[in-house]
């Protein structure tokens, strides 16, 4: 008797999450309106800002990493159930990897330098992320308050070694001393020049081809592979995971240790190849943006990637909002994060009924319409 | 007085940099610049350090009515972008404000040789690069000879934003001044953080000077940027002195404001622009004290009633005898520590 | 003699720095006992001080602007209760979403407004919350042990730290020993029978979250209009989230919370006071180390090494009517 139709594919992954967006992105106009502005202005600073001239490209795609890798953290362990907020703390440790192989080992030719301080990030970040999910696992402990709780650790750690162990003699700058040139991660320079290219400077760099492996990597990992279903299996119902003979606790660590080393790629891309040095706070809020790009892209990597390319751009196109429109700060673009969150996370459901019910409508008008026309 | 380069690994590094510039100093005499300024953390509102460069700025902009633009920093990883925005704007002379800036225009000057940076309170060694620094341990002597002298308690209390040797440089002018005319005058010293976070913490910083104030402390001076308007107001509301640094902060709780130890940053941003305008600009390292007029301390009508007679008579003479030579202040950077 | 004063000086600044988090704790526990996770108490932290911080400028009165404070949390609950509760969105992910929200919100309505780059102007004393000095203070004032410990440390402090202080047994009697307390603990811990009660657990839920509005409101108020005096953007710095921890530390519970929180106040009144001090014989104070304290002491917590912090049972899960 119920006449309740199962929605397509298009509209659950496509067009409800499209509807959330713009829902976030009308309010965000709105609020633009309220501050007294011309929110179409604001529209053409910002796409000027992040594809108007030819730095601008670079600039975009270099925030589209960090966001591809905090994005990616978040996934995989939203796959398996949980909630990494962690991945900004994870990601600072891993600049500390990163820092430390570079500043140390700084014997080692390149080519070795590129995987070791790969492997410093990871097993740094992973490190890091292991603890709340050890604890998680094992003692019960909620994920969502440990990864915070250890984001302020990773922040206090990493101010005492900045200040005290890092820092240079004679700088006062909390950062570390600056990387060997020959041992940074090539830029977008130098990249295209092997190909007989001419590109602006940006801080883009290497980086930006291991953020696209480790998409495709993550989706080989999580969709076609054994392991991978057995932590969506966990992550979907612990209970029935365990009658399937998963068991949950060591997928529980083995997800949230990946999970921490996508997130502590951002170091390579920020420590080794953008800024050259260990800097105080250089994660900036990007392990956050990747909830909002995880949950836009639907957990999904190809989604994350157009999320984070999105939110790349908002994130360049702001630092242009900052230079232009003097009331508009870039505090817009944190504004606009936020209620892509809300919108598309959390109210993420909201437009369902609507959006079902005039599909259903229009199904049924369908139905009746063919029906009609087969008995005429 | 010609200092040593303060940093000296940024001239090391800057060796390693790509495309160092052989040519000479880039010389301009144009008669339309576009002049622009990037405000460290804390902003151009900090009622202090920066504010002091935002009204060198508009001093510019009123006096020759070129319009200049700026840009406020959240956090120091925008700095290089903000430096390279302008200077690939055609905007010229950029000046930095603030230490942090210091490694990122480092890495930013030799891309743009034709660029003329400033950057004030710390040397980087570029052909186009002025770089501004304050002998402030000679201004913070004289505030701290008039703090000994008002206190009734013996007792003075300083609060430092971050603890980095540019501030204890202060503290330690400060505490020579105050032992200069009372050498059994307790001065105490705090510090708010390690972290460009120390420099916008109003509340930290008013929580500092009540503890100081609850020791006994009856004048204290602030050393921190924007976390000096919290140590101002925590004095203020304990009806004791405070004393500001960078601007002149007299006029922010009138009467409760024994003197401010002004740090012209304004006068630094006006003097780079205007020279870059008139085509006398000159890159290397200008240091501004007493004798300059870069380093003052403030009598003005908000204060002129707290100040006795004595008090301004000895402050006169001391910044005299600095100048002259006769008062010789240790620099606390030189070998990072304080004589008592 | 010396040890004491500093001992008096130290905790009054402990009464000082524990009062926003008391309140955003207790805030914490109304939402959480009630089944929802309120993550949002950094957010909420910031917008309330924010418009007190505005309101109390533009009017000249610090209880106009608690008011105003007051009401923006309210609205902020009522939009994670919509979220929460209403829509059964994910709860942290809503809180997440209102704390990056109103990062970002109150500097861009700060700048439009002020154009002080996020900052609110300065206010004067008629627009603060100013210290009250309590009966017969100035007398005891010299009188040995007593006086200082009444003088300083009682006496002296403004009205919503005394408010904060009370709010504790309050709280306590409130969901210990009132209907109300008693069904809003129970909507947290088994709402199926609520609902059988035929109580309306949504209805239960969303007057809890109001409450944590209230009280959030006023933790907010406090930063901006009477510990400081203006508000400035991220002026909470992680306070909001060391309420959370405090609430976590305390069991979900009135006055061990209050524990946690003067402790967590004490290591932060510490820490500020130990930054480039060098103590004979230690050294150094790592400072980075006293401040992470508060979070470490938690996740040690949580892992069960001390106690077992159990949560409501029903705490982040929407209710679900069964047929």
């Amino acid at each position: 008797m119920s006449n309740v139709v199962q929605l397509p594919r298009w509209i659950d992954v496509g067009l409800l999450p499209i509807l959330n967006l713009v829902l976030a992105l009308a309010v965000s106009g709105l609020v633009v309106l309220a501050i007294g502005e011309n929110p179409i202005e604001v529209v053409e600073v910002l796409l000027y800002g992040a594809f108007g001239y030819d730095e601008a490209w670079g600039y975009t795609l270099y925030y589209t990493t960090n966001f591809v890798f905090t994005g990616l953290a978040f996934a995989v362990a939203f796959q398996c159930g949980l909630f990494n907020i962690g991945a900004e703390g994870q990601a600072y440790i891993g600049g500390l990897g990163v820092a430390l192989s570079a500043l140390y080992l700084d014997f080692l030719p390149f080519p070795v330098m590129l995987i070791v301080s790969a492997i410093a990030a990871a097993a740094f970040g992973a490190g890091w992320a292991y603890i709340p999910a050890y604890l998680q696992a094992r003692r019960g402990s909620h994920i969502v308050i440990t990864t915070i709780m250890f984001n302020f650790i990773a922040s206090s750690v990493m101010v005492y070694l900045l200040v005290n162990v890092l820092r240079p003699e004679g700088s006062m700058s909390p950062e570390s001393a600056r990387i060997a040139e020959h041992l940074t991660l090539p830029n977008i320079v130098s990249l295209a020049s092997w190909f007989g290219i001419e590109a602006a400077n940006s801080p883009l760099n290497l980086s930006f081809v291991y953020a696209i492996i480790a998409s495709v990597l993550v989706w080989l990992l999580i969709w076609h592979t054994r392991w991978g279903y057995s932590i969506r299996t966990a992550g979907a119902n612990s209970v029935a995971a365990t009658y399937a003979g998963i068991e949950p606790g060591r997928h529980i660590i083995m997800a949230m240790m990946i999970s921490g080393a996508l997130a502590s790629f951002v170091a390579l891309n920020e420590v080794m190849g953008a800024q050259q040095r260990l800097l105080i706070d250089f994660t900036a809020g990007y392990g956050f943006v990747g909830i909002a790009v995880a949950l836009m892209g639907r957990n999904h990597p190809f989604g994350i990637f157009l999320a984070s390319l999105l939110f790349g751009m908002l994130y360049q196109g702001g630092a242009e909002l900052g230079f232009e429109i003097p009331t508009i700060s870039n505090d817009m673009v944190v504004v606009i994060q936020g209620l892509v969150i809300l919108f598309t996370g959390a109210m993420g459901n909201m437009l369902r009924p609507g959006v079902g019910g005039i599909y259903q409508k229009l199904y049924v008008a369908w139905i009746n319409r063919r029906n009609s026309r087969e008995s005429a | 007085m010609q200092r040593k380069p303060l940093l000296g690994t940024i001239a090391v590094l800057s060796a390693f940099l790509p495309g160092i510039i052989a040519t000479s100093s880039p010389s301009f005499a144009d008669e339309t610049i576009k002049p622009a300024v990037v405000y460290s953390t804390g902003g151009k509102f900090d009622g202090a350090f920066n504010q002091s460069a935002f009204t060198g700025a508009e001093k510019f902009k009123t006096d020759t009515g070129i319009d200049y633009r700026e840009f406020e920093l959240r956090n120091d990883t925008q700095s290089q972008q903000a430096i390279r925005t302008f200077a690939r704007d055609g905007h010229d002379p950029v000046v930095v404000i603030g230490f942090q800036q210091a490694s990122a225009l480092a890495e930013v000057a030799p891309e743009f040789p034709e660029t003329r940076f400033a950057i004030v309170d710390m040397v980087v060694d570029q052909p186009n690069v002025q770089s501004v620094v304050f002998r402030e341990h000679e201004g913070s002597f004289i505030v701290g000879m008039l703090a000994a002298m008002a206190s009734n308690s013996n007792t003075i209390g300083a609060v430092g934003g971050m603890d980095i040797p540019l501030i204890r440089r202060m503290t330690c002018g400060y505490q020579l001044g105050a032992h200069y005319v009372k050498s059994d005058a307790n001065v105490l010293v705090n510090f708010v953080g390690t972290t460009g976070a120390a420099w916008n913490d109003p509340i930290r910083g008013g929580e500092l000077t009540k503890t100081q104030i609850g020791k006994g402390a009856d004048v204290v001076l602030q050393l921190a940027g924007g976390t000096g308007i919290g140590v101002l107001q925590a004095a203020s509301d304990a009806k004791i002195l405070g004393i500001g640094s960078d601007a002149n902060q007299n006029g922010l709780h009138p009467g409760q404001v024994l003197t401010s130890m002004v740090k012209h940053v304004d006068v630094a941003v006006y003097e780079a622009f205007k020279a870059a305008r008139y085509g006398n600009w000159q890159p290397g390292i200008k240091s501004l004290g007493l004798a300059e007029g870069g380093i003052d301390w403030a009598l003005d009508e908000n204060n002129r009633d707290l100040m006795t007679d004595d008090m301004e008579v000895a402050a006169k003479k001391a910044k005299a005898d600095i100048i002259r030579g006769k008062i010789t202040i240790h620099d606390y950077m030189i070998d990072n520590t304080c004589p008592n | 003699m010396e040890i004491f004063q500093i001992g008096v000086l130290l905790l009054d600044a402990t009464l000082r720095t524990s009062t926003p988090l008391i309140l955003a704790a207790l805030a914490g526990i109304f939402s959480e006992r009630s089944g929802t996770i309120n993550l949002a108490l950094e957010g909420m932290m910031l917008g309330g001080a924010f418009s007190a911080a505005t309101i109390a400028f533009y009017t000249g009165n610090p209880w106009i602007g608690l008011l105003a404070a007051i009401a923006t949390t309210i609205g902020l609950s009522l939009i994670h209760g919509f979220a929460c509760i209403t829509q059964r969105g994910n709860q942290v992910v809503s809180g997440m979403a209102i704390n990056i929200l109103m990062s970002g919100l109150t500097a861009l309505v700060g700048i439009a407004l002020f154009a002080q780059g996020g900052k609110t102007p300065a206010l004067d004393k008629a627009s603060r919350f100013q210290p009250i000095t309590l009966p017969g203070a100035e007398a005891v004032r010299d009188v040995p042990i007593l006086g200082p410990i009444y003088f300083e440390l009682l006496s002296g402090h403004n009205v919503l730290v005394y408010i904060a202080f009370f709010a504790v047994p309050a709280a306590w009697w409130v969901m210990y020993r009132t209907r109300f307390g008693l069904r809003l603990r129970a909507v947290g811990e088994n709402p199926g029978a609520v609902d059988t009660a035929g109580i309306s657990v949504v209805l239960m839920r969303y007057r809890a979250v109001v409450c944590s509005g209230v009280l959030v409101g006023m933790s907010g108020a406090y930063l901006s209009t009477a510990q400081g005096a203006s508000f400035l953007q991220d002026m909470t710095a992680g306070k909001g989230y060391i309420a959370l921890a405090a609430m976590v530390f305390g069991k979900w519970r009135p006055f061990p919370a209050l524990f946690a929180c003067l402790l967590f106040g004490f290591l932060d009144a510490a820490a500020t006071r130990l930054q480039g001090v060098i103590l004979p014989g230690i050294g150094e104070v790592p400072v980075q180390l006293v401040q992470a304290l508060p979070y470490v002491l938690t996740v040690i917590l949580l892992a069960g090494f001390i106690g077992r912090a159990t949560p409501p049972k029903a705490l982040g899960r929407a209710y679900v009517k069964e047929r």
